[in-house]
């Protein structure tokens, strides 16, 4: 990124750290899995960068860190058997169950 | 211990390395001077690959003309040792 | 689908989230909502204000501060940590009349939150980490900033395990102002490098 042309001027105006109650929400759940320890601060980084190209220039700061928390969070299987997608056997036919 | 002192020059890695790295992009294979040495820290890059390693880290001053080509300003990048060789005589 | 989760609005994806990482048992909702409401955020500009001011008010402090930026803040009370607890080492850099300076984190959005709060919009934007590197003369003038040709800039890239605070020169009417009037001339940008103090 540091040297890259082609972004413009800054928005100096652009002052609150979350524009959105969601992108608060996504800090408060990285905050909570780091002191948990479910992954380090490299590894957040890490999974930051290996969005790709062209899906990370599109996304907003806080829909990387959403996204590397779904990348972490599976890669590491953390959410294994508790996803709503895959619990529930019997009542996987149930329309609210299952929640689309 | 550290490799380099305050005072030398030294050259940033040249090359893309395989995976996460704190070495931006822009420096790399320019020549610096270090200014600061941060103490010894966790090699990110290592860290990831289950190596639990910690080196020295370094502030290292680069001119922007040397960056850029062009700007009377400096850009203090901090680096790990195993980013860094010494400067060409 | 449920598991697709680019089809699902964001705010949507967050609670899923939420709620997955919930039933895993990673985290409660009482944790959550401890984090939003600031129990685990102690960080604020008023933190590095006071330290810049004590700088401004005391060359003693000063001259530790620029030698020893995590004692310094100690002998204030502060830690330096980042937003989970982890401890960074805290440079602090001081503009003179020649010099000024301004940090920017141009891998991702390194910040000193313990002593400056959660970092602003634009500090993470694309913008502002590409450009400060390459043409911080410009990046500065638009925030109003303008400074003299011969002042020489240092750009500070906090690319590992440092936290940079600028200190700011002491603005020439402060004179016999006692330290609480002086931290409140201090701004967060000033902290930062984006403006004069």
């Amino acid at each position: 990124m540091g040297g890259q042309a082609g972004f413009g001027p800054v928005l100096a105006g652009d002052e609150p750290p979350f524009q959105a109650d969601w992108e608060m929400r996504v800090a408060a759940l990285t905050m909570a899995l780091r002191l948990r320890e479910a992954f380090t601060g490299d590894e957040f980084r890490d999974a930051i960068e290996r969005i790709p190209p062209a899906d990370y220039l599109a996304m907003s700061y806080y829909e990387r860190w959403l996204r590397a928390l779904e990348l972490l969070l599976a890669e590491k299987e953390l959410l294994a058997g508790h996803g709503p997608a895959t619990g529930h056997g019997a009542a996987a036919g149930d329309g609210e169950a299952a929640g689309g | 211990m550290a490799r380099f002192a305050v005072g030398a020059r030294v050259r940033a890695r040249p090359g893309d390395p395989d995976g996460h790295t704190r070495l931006p992009r822009y420096v790399r294979g320019h020549q610096g001077e270090i200014v600061d040495d941060h103490g010894s820290w966790q090699l990110p890059d290592e860290a990831l690959r289950g190596t639990i390693r910690a080196e020295p880290v370094y502030a290292v001053r680069f001119a922007a003309r040397d960056l850029w080509g062009a700007g009377s300003h400096s850009v203090i990048v901090d680096l790990w040792e195993s980013y860094l060789e010494e400067a060409a005589q | 689908m449920s598991g697709d989760h680019g089809e699902l609005p964001v705010a949507a994806r967050v609670r899923q989230l939420e709620d997955q990482v919930i039933a895993a048992g990673l985290t409660t909702d009482a944790e959550l909502d401890e984090i939003l409401a600031g129990r685990y955020r102690t960080g604020s500009p008023a933190n590095g204000a006071r330290l810049v001011a004590r700088a401004w008010a005391d060359a003693g402090f000063r001259d530790r501060l620029l030698a020893d930026g995590n004692a310094a803040a100690a002998e204030l009370g502060f830690g330096a940590s980042g937003g989970g607890g982890y401890g960074y080492r805290l440079k602090a850099v001081q503009n003179t009349a020649q010099r000024h300076n301004v940090i920017v984190c141009t891998l991702c959005s390194c910040y000193p939150t313990s002593l400056l709060g959660p970092s602003p919009s634009w500090y993470k934007s694309f913008a502002y980490r590409s450009r400060t590197v390459r043409e911080p003369r410009a990046v500065l003038a638009e925030f109003g900033l303008e400074l003299p040709a011969e002042t020489e800039i240092l750009v500070w890239d906090s690319s590992a395990e440092t936290r940079y605070l600028v200190v700011p020169a002491r603005p020439a009417d402060s004179a016999g102002l006692a330290e609480d009037a002086l931290a409140s001339l201090v701004t967060r940008d000033g902290m930062i490098g984006t403006a004069a103090f």
